[in-house]
């Protein structure tokens, strides 16, 4: 992936970027995603009503989420200790990064140019495999780019199908004898 | 290290065969037992023992003090009660420790809870979301016993194979 010029796309691998937590603690991309399937969203921030919007999606899927073996990782430009007033004021139980220098929305060329005020990420969320190759990338900039709730679950639905070896449910072996003439 | 976690107990007396062991006190400085950790496998599991997660111990750590939430002998509490469950949410949504890692009794059942923390007080662990579901005692124990675990990610709620909760990966 060129990390400079071209926007992460379905098929890149995301790189295995490092940011403090809402708690200020230095944490690994692929350290959150674990060995899961995972939803990585970058957001405006705390004040913008389409990401509130949006927000209130993501916290009621996290009651599937939770049971299901899958990460959730939210990204934005405001401070950690923003970003944790944020998380608890929502209810969200998953981690959140700050990358309040920019530093890595400028690698993923991810900058809003269009506002100069608050210079934020350009809403996109990725779904991702657990060795963070994505399966689909959503940009959010107008609102009805961003995933619904049901194609969430489609494209968490496919890629556990592909790395999970026993999607299939296990049957027990047959035993000796049973289901011959 | 093989697997993700060792056997724990807290007794009466110390465990010659642990691999990591150590006095415990309470708040005020009575002697009230010792923690102790074994590796799965090493031998027979040890009497009482419980599942935790391997990083929760390290007997190179530094001191620490640990909110140990056991579950009464005879009491048995699935992990997938719904309180054991929103347990789990509260530790997810609130500030986290240095240690935190559930303890289990059987692939089923959990036995307790372990949240541990290097500070010099025990402030961080005055609301730990398992002390309402079991009986909580507060301890204090000298170096070389706790670890120290990376945040949970979150959101979930479920175990791996039957490992200790936040393991996080298969």
């Amino acid at each position: 992936m060129d990390v400079t010029t071209q926007r992460p796309a379905a098929g890149d691998r995301f790189i295995d970027f490092e940011l403090p937590d809402h708690n200020g603690n230095r944490r690994k991309l692929s350290e959150l995603v674990g060995g899961d399937p995972g939803i990585l969203q970058f957001y405006r921030g705390f004040w913008c009503p389409k990401d509130q919007a949006f927000f209130r999606g993501l916290v009621r899927l996290q009651d599937q989420v939770e049971v299901a073996y899958t990460r959730m990782i939210s990204v934005s430009v405001d401070p950690p200790e923003v970003e944790a007033a944020f998380r608890a004021g929502i209810g969200a139980r998953w981690t959140f990064l700050s990358d309040e220098p920019r530093e890595l929305q400028s690698q993923l060329g991810l900058l809003e140019t269009t506002d100069t005020v608050h210079r934020p990420y350009i809403p996109t969320v990725f779904t991702l495999y657990p060795d963070l190759r994505i399966h689909c990338a959503y940009n959010g900039y107008w609102f009805w780019g961003r995933p619904t709730n049901d194609e969430l679950g489609a494209d968490l639905r496919a890629i556990s199908r592909a790395i999970r070896a026993d999607w299939e449910a296990p049957t027990l072996p047959r035993r000796r004898g049973e289901g011959t003439a | 290290m093989t697997r993700p976690w060792y056997w724990f107990a807290f007794r009466t007396d110390s465990a010659t065969d642990a691999f990591a062991t150590a006095p415990a006190y309470g708040a005020d400085g009575t002697p009230l037992g010792f923690v102790a950790a074994w590796r799965v496998g090493a031998g027979r599991k040890p009497a009482g023992a419980l599942g935790i997660d391997a990083r929760a111990i390290d007997p190179e750590g530094e001191p620490a003090w640990i909110s140990l939430a056991l579950a009464q002998t005879g009491t048995r509490v699935f992990f997938d009660d719904p309180a054991v469950c929103q347990a789990m949410r509260v530790v997810l949504a609130g500030r986290p420790t240095d240690v935190m890692s559930t303890l289990v009794l059987d692939p089923s059942t959990i036995g307790g809870a372990f949240t541990a923390t290097h500070r010099s007080t025990s402030d961080d662990l005055a609301d730990d979301p398992f002390a309402r579901i079991f009986p909580r005692t507060l301890l204090r124990v000298d170096r070389g016993f706790v670890g120290l675990m990376p945040a949970p990610a979150g959101p979930g709620v479920q175990r791996y194979s039957g490992t200790p909760w936040p393991w996080d990966s298969w």
